[in-house]
């Protein structure tokens, strides 16, 4: 064997610690982008003349949503961690965990979905249930037959009891989790009993993860267009999610080791079984996008063909192109290499480049709709419907460094507050020796 | 006397337990054999790094056996669909742009071919099937499928000795070494 076979004298007894004062920099630098970036979102979303408000009301769902699958992505590895009763990833755990633990922050950035302001450019059906006078219900039942019989889900209370319980929900589950894992590092006597405790509060709570993914995918994605609907979609944001988080938590380990941490504890092995993991999802993102359009194309009704004909207009036809090969065919060929993913650094350009597909994904979801929406609500000031608007662009770059800054900050908090691996963990020695 | 002589295969040792066998596994290695196996009841982990196993060329057969699926499966529904008899379903195209509906079969035949090759490469691989192996004629090789770790040192190693050998494995920890000879 290459490297030597792990003990109890290599692991830190007080935990391995990210030293704050090294990050201290990026952290306030990044505090202070995502926060002047907030307030000037803030101003573009509610006090902009309303051209731009238009606009920056998709640049700022797209960026939200975006950041939100990483999140969740986090939660989910360390849930599947727990509840599969695995041994191989205890040393690279806590990064799960810890991209998790960034859910309540970035779901923050979704409260300005909650105002009236903002929801008139995105949710079309609550623009027509707010056009009733009375009894909307009754309402709908002359102005929109679709809506009055969609109504026992899309109705604005419904909504906002969803938005609390999507934020609610996950936060409480990554913290908990999160809590049970770091009080065993400075536990003086550790025993397996926080184990057995995690596995078996991430068996229920997964349920509360499936749901988070699915139903934010209808309410804030799919809900751009109320006419359209896909029973692929939960599955397909799950898909760029985990493979997407799964990336990032490469690059923080990756990152992580390269400053030294981790040391012992984490091998090629595990780069071995994360790009693993990175490659699986890749497949399954492409078969579940494919099963998507692939039903659609097939089926050929109205309501549901209306996403791809959007979508291959004009110029969005490039970018889905771009999708099959660059978010598929590429990493699937390239990422079947083994000796890639053991090694860090070949792996890491991989997540990078997975993330930069994440990010034309997401483009693509929420941002052809743009042009057609705002085009079909206030034509005298967003001009006719038409594919895309000019210098709506660059709003969706200002949202995405905001929140990106917003992520990389409060994942750096995260970082520097626990021991960057459960070193008292029971399991951590069987992870330090992964052969696979 | 016997006039034909037999022709040795090679040495045969056992060892203790899997750690002996994967140490003197090490040894062989280093030692520059290149003829030479383990056998133990149940996979090891880690033994093919301590054999100096090379990555085996398969997985190589198996992407150009998938890939020769692919291209077959694109051919044939391209063929019959779009060339000899295009099928006209609700206005959609019969050309190239039809590709979406030819994807589940060329997957499924890239999975059919890709298994086909695994199969057969592997087999042809490991020369399997075969009626005999040399190793058979020991008594004691019977055990490897039970409770016996063994490493075999094929006399065609050009490093083979018929003394130096024994010696070798005696000293690495080996017990019971015999030297095998083919069966008539």
């Amino acid at each position: 064997m290459a490297h030597h076979h792990v003990t109890s004298k290599d692991i830190a007894i007080d935990g391995d610690h990210l030293d704050n004062s090294k990050v201290a920099k990026v952290k306030t630098v990044s505090m202070a982008i995502a926060a002047i970036g907030t307030v000037i979102g803030l101003y573009l979303l509610f006090l902009a003349p309303e051209a731009t408000r238009g606009k920056f009301a998709y640049s700022w769902l797209f960026a939200f949503y975006f950041y939100l699958t990483l999140s969740i992505g986090g939660v989910f590895w360390t849930l599947l961690h727990n509840v599969s009763n695995s041994g191989w990833g205890t040393s690279v755990r806590r990064v799960f965990e810890n991209v998790g633990s960034t859910y309540g922050w970035m779901f923050l950035f979704g409260i300005p979905l909650l105002f009236p302001q903002v929801q008139q450019y995105l949710y079309e059906w609550m623009n027509t249930h707010r056009a009733a006078h009375g009894d909307v219900k009754e309402h709908l039942h002359h102005a929109d037959h679709l809506l009055y019989n969609k109504y026992w889900f899309m109705n604005r209370w419904f909504w906002y009891g969803r938005f609390i319980c999507y934020g609610l929900g996950l936060t409480l589950v990554i913290y908990a989790l999160r809590k049970i894992s770091t009080a065993q590092d400075t536990d003086p006597n550790p025993t397996t009993r926080r184990l057995f405790q995690a596995r078996f509060h991430s068996t229920y709570t997964l349920i509360i993860f499936a749901l988070t993914i699915t139903f934010t995918g209808f309410d804030f994605m799919m809900g751009l267009d109320y006419k359209w609907f896909s029973t692929m979609w939960g599955v397909y944001l799950f898909a760029g999610s985990a493979l997407n988080s799964m990336a990032v938590i490469i690059l923080v380990c990756a990152w992580l080791q390269s400053q030294g941490h981790l040391k012992h504890v984490t091998t090629g092995e595990h780069y071995h079984i994360m790009g693993k993991l990175l490659f699986a999802f890749t497949v399954f993102w492409a078969y579940i996008a494919f099963s998507q359009f692939f039903l659609i194309w097939y089926a050929n009704i109205t309501e549901e063909t209306s996403y791809f004909l959007i979508r291959n207009t004009g110029n969005w036809n490039i970018l889905m192109i771009t999708l099959v090969f660059g978010h598929f065919v590429v990493p699937f060929v390239i990422l079947l290499q083994a000796w890639l993913k053991k090694n860090p650094k070949s792996l890491s350009i991989m997540a990078v480049y997975t993330l930069f597909m994440h990010v034309l994904d997401h483009y693509s979801i929420s941002i052809p709709e743009r042009g057609i929406s705002l085009g079909n609500i206030k034509p005298e000031i967003f001009g006719p419907i038409q594919t895309s608007l000019n210098g709506a662009f660059w709003g969706d770059i200002f949202a995405f460094v905001t929140m990106g800054a917003a992520f990389l900050f409060f994942l750096l908090r995260a970082l520097g507050q626990h021991s960057l691996y459960p070193n008292r963990d029971p399991r951590i020695l069987e992870s330090a020796n992964l052969t696979n | 006397m016997s006039t034909t002589r037999k022709r040795v295969y090679g040495y045969l040792a056992e060892f203790k337990n899997p750690s002996q066998l994967y140490k003197a596994a090490e040894k062989v290695r280093d030692a520059g054999f290149k003829k030479w196996d383990c056998y133990s009841p149940y996979p090891i982990h880690g033994l093919d790094g301590a054999m100096g196993l090379k990555r085996s060329i398969l997985p190589w057969f198996v992407f150009f056996g998938g890939i020769t699926g692919t291209a077959t499966a694109f051919t044939l529904a391209y063929t019959t669909q779009v060339v000899l008899y295009p099928t006209v379903v609700q206005g959609k195209p019969a050309n190239i742009f039809t590709v979406p509906a030819f994807f589940p079969i060329m997957f499924e035949l890239t999975i059919l071919f890709s298994g086909f090759t695994v199969l057969f490469g592997l087999l042809a691989l490991i020369q399997l099937p075969r009626l005999n192996h040399p190793l058979f004629a020991s008594r004691q090789f019977h055990r490897a499928t039970d409770d016996g770790f063994f490493i075999a040192i094929e006399a065609r190693d050009h490093q083979f000795s018929p003394e130096k050998t024994r010696e070798m494995l005696a000293e690495f920890g080996g017990s019971n070494i015999e030297l095998v000879e083919e069966e008539e």
